[in-house]
This record gives structure tokens, C-alpha cells and sequence, in this order.
């Protein structure tokens, strides 16, 4: 690991200021993926910002029924009202890590860890993502755990995050500071997909952060769910994840958001599938549309074929198993 | 005092480190301390195949604490070729420019601390010419071909019987089938670690070993000295499954690098650097042609295997050695081809050879059983062999049968009530499997000294490791057993060549090897004391037959009438002795009348979910014949974990290549998945065996090996009865059944 520079800002004004001034600066919250990173060589910070000082644990429910969640508040959180009215999150966090990493890992390291390409994670390996311009050995090489959609000629690494996809399907906003204050990034605008500048990982302008993230009031007669599929019972990414959320009246769909983990490069909103069910009942019909309409534009290849099957059975059974 | 005498071999007591581990003051290798150690750290290559045209170390030879850079060209020269395997390769580390596997060592840095030295390591810069890498099996299997050289010298390449190609033309009943396995690891969860230093020319190395007498002689010929001028010792080792028992080359470099700066040099490995360096099972190719009559009897068998290997060595994986054992087949053919492919050299993992073997043909005998219509065991029964196929000679022990029987009790086994792909529950597919395996037992000499102290305490010394399987704690029972005292009196010391030579701790050779010579060293002891006792007027047992004396619980006494006799503390204090020590030494017969094997027979039941189909292992039974067992407490725990580990090669492990480079992708605990609790289910190990001293004096045979044959094809015969699906390829992944 190289050696680096040890920063606690003591407030948010502080972070900004280093943040901007200075290039080489990261932001550590929980650690859990940047220290890994660095420990590999694939990231290496000249100075980082250790943000324990800044309080930003705070869980803050808003007049309107809404809710602010810290950026760092942990991943273990433990939260009744939240749990009640936002399960898709807490069910997004559980299958998301190990209780040991979800004591360390916060909201907005969560929304923010790096891919879990093999090939940006393995620095023998050519990557855009890491070092912009050198091309992706990703495109020429296994590409079984890479992504269906959103891909580009440069990258087509998938987002590891579980509680962004859950985020993505409850329409939350990113709260952010930076050097011309404060602003929110709609979730759905967060991720950028890779296009021709993949090492361009969210929305963030140079010298913001994230400080929360908010979720609208949850609506009457919602009803959510999180399926993840992977090789093992635990302990994995997701080969493909489906977070829906549906309100209704009476048994006539009224809104439907689907998103989906582990097949893109951000989560993943499945419009289509979204159109398939609103309007309608949710019965054995409209969800063999909704999955099928799932995958469409999704632009598989050998490998990963079968994340196409994957993706329309994960949200068959997200709207099948809702009550 | 009076308690009642329990046998100490067979008994259910805790392991001897146990409170040691479980409080974490357990010392394995990478926390032996070491005043003054520097820290030694290897430069990767970046690429899978080619040269090194330049490498320029200058940046790191200034960085803060560095000792040293050495490379292929300031290496000081290796003084002698090790014999294979007990050094893996025939190519030693930093020999010269070439590259031939991803990541393998190009330089090593030694400094201060392990963090300069890692800093400094990336400061080397290596200028590569770029050669054209085969990246995996099946690019490299049409230049299949016999593989030549030690390793074939050891794995014989083709086995023969009879006409194969004659008996499956006439076959009423044929099958014949691919197989693929994955190229997997062992990754235990101890990275290897070396602590080397030099006296003069005496070098001591604290390595993570599962055999120090053998690395012990690999080390002194790579160096040039006397196996004297060597002391290994082995401290408890976090899992090996065979990835320490060859010595790889970080082993050499960290002695190496100790004599260059004349400091105690540690270099303990990355976990990417177990990965690609220190062996694996490699990707296999097999196919197995069964022929049969309609009544389920085989006429025939042919088993062709290929497997990848480096470009430096032809290592046969040895998938067609018990072929020619499994069933009473009268006409057998079996070949192994290698494939050269830019990988590390392979080495043994568990089971060597009988994983990928009996995958293939038990999932055959499985095909040809649906084929035929009949039960799976029964055809397994209809063609059980009583004596060894091959040799013709009876078995020193072999209760398959009884594995059959007391297994499918367990289990429920019942075969015929439903069609494969028929049986639900839920939202499950259910499916049932069974496979069976064999294991041909292996020996080495070894020798033990035991003895026993006047204060009633015994010591056994043997140069065994303790690799997880619970070796220290079968041998102080089998001493106890042998000296006649209770084990907590006993204690052990192991894992150094100082001691008495131990058998390897691979192979399954501990419970038949080491323990033999244990059990020979402890009844030498008994024996001295009771003749002792016999021929002295003082004693109580003065005047008795050697035969009529036993000794329970430290006491010796007359059979016939306990009530007389003495303990080993009055009878050794009063004549002086402080203790009373033998050796016990092991030889195998050279020529035996006998085959030695272990058997083992495996039921399992999958569940699969019908639209998400990873695949789950909701119960599975194996039954063992291991001979005697040592203590069922360590056994049963040892099969589990054996059987567990199998079902991660069936289920998720593969070291993935890159396609292009052959690079692997998945050199990572994150990405090369093994079973973690919640994907365990109701694992069950019983034991049939029973005391088989004509394997071995002890009458226990090896079990870290059979537990984790026929696990795999029991899976996979259970996939397919639940889902009417073969699946021909491991890891049986859930893409593989969507």
C-alpha cells in the first residue's frame, strides 16, 4: 500500500475544502470496500478524508412522513419505524453483507462502492474504469458476471450495491455538499452509465459529498419486495436482483417501480415492466408480462445469456411472493 | 481414586489444542515470533506467458528499509534440482527470464517491514516481451499427449484388463459419456508462511509444512547441504488439503533471501498468491464408456482422462488410478493425457485424482443404471468386486457393503417411485443420489518415541503435523491406549525434524503410518514395565506371566486378579528410572499378500428451487470404512468437513481463466466461492469400519481423503433425479439448469 495522507476533517466545510483543492483526496467512511482497494494498488489516495467527526448518523423523519438517513449511518441499522415502512431497504442491506461488514459499511459508501469487476479489481488486467483510456479486458474475456445493460464500448462492469437498487425502486434522492453547497441528486441520476468515461462513477462534482439520503413518504397501499439470486446462500453478489415496489387501490396496480441489481452498470430501472403492471391487477398475467418485459433492450452476450432467464425469473417471483 | 476405565482409542475426547484455537493463543506459522526477522515480498508477473526483458529494480533498491532486491539475474545459484513432488516443479523460483503462469514471482524485495517491503516491490518495474499464452484446457486439448517425466513415473498413465474395445463393441447396454471439472483450489484458510535463519550453514525454517521431513530434504538439495544442516518445523497449520505438502517456492526464497542479508527473513503468502502459487486440482476433460448386459453386469470399462498442466512440468492428475479397483469388471482400459496450459504447476488436493475420477464414472454408472432401468445400488451391488480386480488379491479389510446397507438405512433409500423430474415439494424440485468410492491406502515408514515419566505422565514424540484433521489428538490415544494410562496424562510433541521421523500428514497416511509406530513405541513401553515388574521380587506382580498383566488407568495388574499390581509411578521410583522411553518404528511391507483401501458410500438428497435453481445439498449421508476409528469425535468432524468440501468443487469453486491470458479471474475468497453455513445442510458421517490390524498394527486406516470421494457424482445423480437434467460439468452452477 502506498502511504498516504491521514485527514479528520472536523466539519463539512473542511471535507469540501480538501476535497476540492486536492485531486488525490478519497473519502472513508466504513472502509470496507476503499481499503481493499487500496490494499490491492487499484486505488491509491494520496490523502484521505476520514469523515468520523461529521456526525451524518442521524436517521431524521421529515413532516411530510419522509425520511433522511445519514451518509454514515451503518448498514446494521436498527431502526423500527424504518423497518416498518421502508423493509425494502432493510431487506436490501441484510442480503446485501455480513453483519460484520454492515456494522462498518454506511449509506453512502454503500451507494458508492466500486464495481466488483474482476478485471477492474485484478491490476494485470486492462481497465478503463481504473486507468481511463487503456481499454477493458472485460469486453474480450469471461463475461459471465458482467452486465446485460447499460453497457458501452468501454466497460461493462455491473454496480454491486443491493441497497441502491432498493433506493432506485423507491425513487430516493442523494443528498450532496460541495463547493457551491448544498444539492440533490435524484438516485435514478446518480450512477452514470459508462459510456465513453467509465472511471466517472456517480454524479458527484469535484469536491462534493454525500451527506444523506432521503425517501419520499411511502405511499398508501404500497406493498415491496427484494429478491436476490447468487451461486451461494450468502456471502455473494447477486447474479440478479429485482427490488418492486407497488401501490395500489384496491387490486388495480396504480404505480409500479422495478429495479434491478446485478445485470447494469447502476441499478437498474425496468420501465417496461413498470408499464406492464400499472393499470392492471397484479395477477399471474400481468406479472408473466412484467417479467418478460423485464429484459427488454438487454444486450447479453455468450456468457452472461443466461442473466436474461435469470432476470425475468427474479422479477416473476419479487411480484409473485407480494402480498 | 477409583474411576472406571475407559479405552482411549475410539473415545469421544475434546482435541488437545482445542482450548489453545478456541482462545486464540494457538501459534501457527506466521506468529512464531522472530527478533530482528526482516520481511520478504514477491514481485508478480503481470503476464501469463512470455519473458522478462528487462526488470529494473533500482527505485526499489532505494526505498526506506529495503535489504535487498533479488532477481533472475543476481539470484545466488540454486545448488541442486529437488526431486518431485516434494518440490512441485522441476523449474526453482527466479531461475531464469521466463514466464510462464500469471502472477508467477519475478523478483523478491526484502526489507525491514513487511510495508516497505511491499511499497518497494511495487516500485520494480518489469519490461515484458510478450509471449502467446494457451489459456485454458480447451484451447490446449487437441495437443493433448502422454505426459513424460517424474510424475508419470509416479501416476502410472494407462491401465489394462482384458479387451476393452472388443467387450463394449458386443455390449448389449452402452454408455458413453464426457466429464468436466473445473480447475479448483484448496484454499485453506492459512496462507502459507516461511521464517527462515541461518547459524553458519545451519538453517532453520518454521514453514507451513504437512510433511518436514520430506520438504526438509527438498529444501537441502536446493541448497546443497546435508539434510542434518536443515531443521523444519511445522506448527499448527490452518488447513493444507494438500497445498503444503509439495514445497513451492516461496519456501526456498525465504531461506534464500535469509542468507543474502544474514537476518531472519518472513515471508508469508498473499492470498492471491495461494491461489496461483501454490498448487491446485487442475480443469479436467474425461470420458468413460460402460459397457453391460441387460442383468446390469459391466462387461466393460474405458476411462480417458486429460488434464492441464504447466508448461514446466507433465502432471498427470491421477483420475484413472482406482478405476481399475472399483467394481469386478473383466476388461478395463484407462489412459491419462496432459495439455500444457499457462497455469501454475497442479499438486495434490483432496482426494488427488479419486474427486475427478469418481465424479466420471460414478455419474456413468448412474447414466447406465437409468439406461438399464434398475436401481443404482443395486447395480453397484451386482458388480461388487470381493477381491481387488486388478491384482486378483483379497482386501485387508473392505465393508462397502455394509457402507451400502447401513447408508441407505440412514438415508431412506428408495429407488423407483418417481420419475426423474417428477418430485416436488413447494416450489422444490427434489431429487435423490447415491455414488460410492474408493480410496487405495497408502503407507510410509515413520517411527515415534514414547515414554513414560515416574511423576505418571507420557510424552510422544513424533515428527507428525497437525493440519486440522485432529492427528495430535489420535496419537496421544493411541499412546494412551498403547501405555495403558488415561490421555490426559499423555502429552505430544510434533512438527519438527528433530524428532523421530512421522509419516507425511497427506495421503491419509497418519492414522496407518505415524500411528503404528506410535502404537508400536507405547507397547515396547508396557512391555518393559511389566517385565520389569515381573522379575522384581519387590513388586506385586513378581513371578507373573508378561501375558497375565494389563495396565489400566497407570496401574499394572494381573487379569485374573486385578486387586494385584502396582502403577508405572511406584514401580519406576523404586527402581530409579525418571523415565521409561522406546522407540516404536513402522516399516511397510515392500510385498504385500493384501490391497489396502477405504471405501465409502454417499445418499443425497438435492433440493432445487423450480424457477431460482442453485442447487442445495438438504440431506446427505456417507458412510465410512476407515478401519478402526481413532476418535469419532475428530473423525466425524474430519468427514464433514471432508464431505463439505467436496460439495463446494460440486456445487460453486472454480479458479476461473481469463479466456485470452489465462490469467485467473476469481484468485479471491470474495470470488471463488466456497460453502458458507447457511448453504450446509443435514451432513451426516457414520463409521462401519472395524480394527484391521492387517492394514496396518494400529487397525485404523486413513480418512482425509475418502471423505471427500463420491460426494460429487452423488450430487449430480441427485440433480438429474430432480430435475431430469444431466449435468456433465462441475460446478453444477445455477446457469447450468435454468
Amino acid at each position: 500500500m502506498r502511504t498516504f495522507q491521514l485527514d479528520r476533517p472536523g466539519d463539512l466545510a473542511e471535507a469540501v475544502r480538501i476535497l476540492a483543492e486536492d485531486e488525490g483526496a478519497r473519502v472513508i467512511a466504513g472502509g470496507t470496500d476503499l481499503v481493499t482497494l487500496m490494499r490491492d494498488g487499484i486505488q491509491q489516495p494520496s490523502r484521505v478524508l476520514d469523515l468520523r467527526d461529521l456526525g451524518l448518523t442521524e436517521i431524521e423523519w421529515q413532516p411530510d412522513g419522509g425520511v433522511r438517513i445519514g451518509a454514515l449511518c451503518p448498514n446494521a441499522v436498527d431502526d423500527r419505524r424504518l423497518a416498518a415502512e421502508y423493509p425494502l431497504v432493510v431487506a436490501a442491506l441484510r442480503a446485501g453483507a455480513s453483519p460484520q461488514i454492515r456494522n462498518m459499511a454506511t449509506f453512502g459508501g454503500n451507494i458508492l462502492q466500486q464495481t466488483r469487476c474482476a478485471y477492474y479489481r485484478l491490476p494485470e488486467f486492462a481497465c478503463n474504469r481504473r486507468d481511463p483510456g487503456t481499454g477493458c479486458a472485460a469486453l474480450r474475456g469471461d463475461s459471465a458476471k458482467q452486465a446485460i445493460f447499460g453497457v458501452s464500448d468501454t466497460c461493462n462492469a455491473v454496480h454491486p450495491s443491493d441497497l441502491a437498487v432498493a433506493l432506485s425502486a423507491l425513487e430516493a434522492e442523494v443528498l450532496v455538499h460541495g463547493p457551491a453547497g448544498a444539492r440533490r441528486i435524484p438516485i435514478r441520476e446518480f450512477h452514470p452509465l459508462p459510456g465513453d468515461t467509465p472511471h466517472r462513477v456517480s454524479a458527484l462534482r469535484d469536491g462534493e459529498l454525500v451527506t444523506g439520503i432521503e425517501l419520499p413518504a411511502a405511499g398508501r397501499g404500497r406493498v415491496s419486495n427484494y429478491v436476490k439470486f447468487r451461486d451461494r446462500a450468502s456471502f455473494a453478489f447477486a447474479l440478479a436482483s429485482a427490488a418492486v415496489v407497488i401501490e395500489r387501490a384496491g387490486t388495480v396496480v396504480l404505480g409500479a417501480r422495478i429495479a434491478l441489481g446485478g445485470v447494469a452498470p447502476k441499478p437498474w430501472r425496468a420501465e417496461h415492466a413498470e408499464r406492464a403492471l400499472v393499470g392492471n391487477r397484479l395477477d399471474e398475467d400481468s406479472i408473466a408480462a412484467a417479467s418478460a418485459a423485464a429484459v427488454r433492450g438487454a444486450t447479453p452476450r455468450k456468457d452472461n445469456e443466461y442473466k436474461v432467464e435469470l432476470v425475468r425469473r427474479v422479477v416473476r417471483r419479487a411480484l409473485s411472493e407480494l402480498e | 481414586m477409583t474411576r472406571s476405565w475407559v479405552e482411549p482409542i475410539g473415545a469421544n475426547i475434546n482435541r488437545v489444542e482445542a482450548l489453545a484455537k478456541v482462545t486464540g493463543r494457538a501459534v501457527y506459522t506466521a506468529d512464531v515470533p522472530a527478533q530482528g526477522a526482516a520481511h520478504a515480498v514477491q514481485v508478480p508477473s503481470q503476464i501469463s506467458a512470455g519473458r522478462v526483458r528487462r526488470i529494473d529494480t533500482r527505485e526499489a533498491e532505494r526505498a526506506t528499509g529495503v535489504l535487498a532486491v533479488l532477481t533472475h539475474q543476481n539470484v545466488p545459484r540454486w545448488r541442486g534440482q529437488p526431486a518431485i513432488p516434494y518440490y512441485a516443479e522441476s523449474r526453482l523460483p527466479l531461475s531464469d527470464d521466463r514466464i510462464h503462469f500469471g502472477n508467477q514471482c519475478l523478483a523478491l524485495v526484502i526489507a525491514d517491514t513487511l510495508h516497505q517491503a511491499e511499497y518497494a516491490a511495487s516500485l520494480v518495474l518489469v519490461d515484458y516481451q510478450l509471449g502467446q499464452p494457451v489459456p485454458n484446457l480447451d484451447a490446449a486439448r487437441a495437443d493433448a499427449y502422454p505426459p513424460t517425466g517424474p510424475y508419470p513415473d509416479r501416476f502410472p498413465t494407462e491401465h489394462r484388463r482384458g479387451d476393452a474395445v472388443a467387450a463394449l463393441r458386443s455390449a448389449p447396454v452402452r454408455v458413453d459419456r464426457e466429464y468436466r471439472t473445473a480447475t479448483i483450489s484448496h484454499a485453506p484458510m492459512e496462507p502459507s508462511s516461511t521464517l527462515a535463519s541461518w547459524d553458519g550453514d545451519q538453517l532453520t525454517l518454521h514453514d507451513s509444512s504437512q510433511g518436514v521431513f520430506a520438504h526438509r530434504e527438498a529444501v537441502a538439495t536446493a541448497f546443497g547441504l546435508p539434510v542434518e544442516s536443515v531443521r523444519l518445523i511445522s506448527s499448527l497449520i490452518g488447513g493444507g488439503f494438500g497445498n503444503k505438502s509439495y514445497t513451492w517456492g516461496h519456501t526456498l526464497l525465504a531461506a534464500l533471501a535469509a542468507r543474502v542479508v544474514r537476518r531472519p527473513v518472513r515471508l508469508t503468502l498473499n492470498r492471491k498468491e495461494v491461489f496461483t502459487g501454490t498448487g491446485h486440482m487442475p480443469a479436467m476433460i474425461q470420458r468413460v464408456r460402460l459397457g453391460a448386459r441387460r442383468d446390469g453386469t459391466l462387461t466393460a470399462i474405458t476411462h480417458d482422462t486429460v488434464n492441464a498442466t504447466s508448461p514446466t512440468d507433465d502432471r498427470n492428475e491421477p483420475a484413472i488410478q482406482s478405476t481399475p479397483a472399483l467394481y469386478a469388471v473383466p476388461n478395463l482400459a484407462a489412459r491419462a493425457q496432459v495439455a500444457k496450459v499457462n497455469i501454475g504447476t497442479s499438486g495434490a488436493m483432496r482426494t488427488p485424482g479419486d474427486t475427478p475420477g469418481q465424479f466420471a464414472v460414478e455419474c456413468a454408472m448412474d447414466e447406465l443404471a437409468y439406461e438399464l432401468g434398475m436401481d443404482p445400488l443395486e447395480l453397484r451391488r451386482k458388480n461388487y468386486a470381493e477381491r481387488h480386480p486388478q491384482s486378483g488379491k483379497p482386501f485387508s479389510g473392505k465393508r462397502l457393503l455394509r457402507c451400502y446397507e447401513v447408508g441407505a438405512a440412514e438415508f431412506g433409500w428408495s429407488w423407483g417411485e418417481a420419475e426423474p423430474g417428477t418430485l416436488r415439494d413447494g416450489n422444490d424440485l427434489v431429487g435423490y443420489g447415491m455414488a460410492s468410492g474408493i480410496r487405495a491406502e497408502h503407507s510410509a515408514p515413520a517411527a515415534a518415541r514414547v515414554e513414560i515419566s515416574s511423576d505418571g505422565t507420557a510424552e510422544v514424540r513424533t515428527g507428525t503435523q497437525e493440519i486440522g484433521g485432529g492427528t495430535l489428538t489420535t496419537m496421544v490415544q493411541v499412546a494412551a491406549s498403547g501405555l495403558g494410562v488415561s490421555p490426559d496424562r499423555v502429552s505430544i510433541k510434533a512438527g519438527d525434524t528433530d524428532l523421530p521421523q512421522g509419516a507425511p500428514t497427506f495421503g491419509s497416511m497418519t492414522s496407518g503410518s505415524t500411528g503404528s509406530a506410535v502404537h508400536l513405541g507405547a507397547r515396547r513401553v508396557r512391555v518393559a514395565a511389566i517385565r520389569l515388574a515381573i522379575r522384581d521380587t519387590q513388586s506385586p506382580l513378581h513371578g507373573a506371566e508378561e501375558d497375565a498383566v494389563d495396565v489400566r488407568d497407570g496401574r499394572l495388574l494381573l487379569r485374573a486378579d486385578p486387586s494385584r499390581g502396582e502403577t508405572y509411578v511406584d514401580l519406576l521410583d523404586r527402581h530409579g528410572i525418571g523415565a521409561l522411553r522406546r522407540v516404536g518404528e513402522y516399516q511397510p511391507e515392500e510385498e504385500s499378500a493384501v490391497e489396502r483401501a477405504t471405501f465409502g458410500a454417499h445418499f443425497v438428497e438435492v433440493r432445487i428451487d423450480r424457477q431460482l435453481s442453485r442447487v442445495r445439498v438438504a440431506r446427505h449421508v456417507g458412510v465410512f470404512d476407515c478401519g478402526r476409528v481413532l476418535n469419532e469425535k475428530t473423525a466425524t468432524n474430519q468427514a464433514r468437513g471432508g464431505m463439505i468440501f467436496a460439495m463446494g468443487g460440486a456445487l460453486m469453486e472454480q479458479l476461473v481463466p481469463d479466456p485470452v491470458s489465462g490469467r485467473l479471474i476469481t484468485p479471491a475468497l470474495t470470488d471463488y466461492h466456497v460453502p458458507v453455513h447457511a448453504d450446509i445442510g443435514d451432513v451426516r458421517a457414520l463409521f462401519v469400519g472395524e480394527h484391521e490390524p492387517e492394514a496396518h498394527p494400529v487397525g485404523a486406516k486413513g480418512l482425509g481423503e475418502i471423505c471427500s470421494i463420491g460426494i460429487a457424482p452423488a450430487i449430480a445423480n441427485a440433480v438429474f433425479h430432480a430435475t431430469g437434467k444431466r449435468v456433465r460439468e462441475l460446478p453444477i452452477t445455477p446457469e447450468k439448469l435454468l
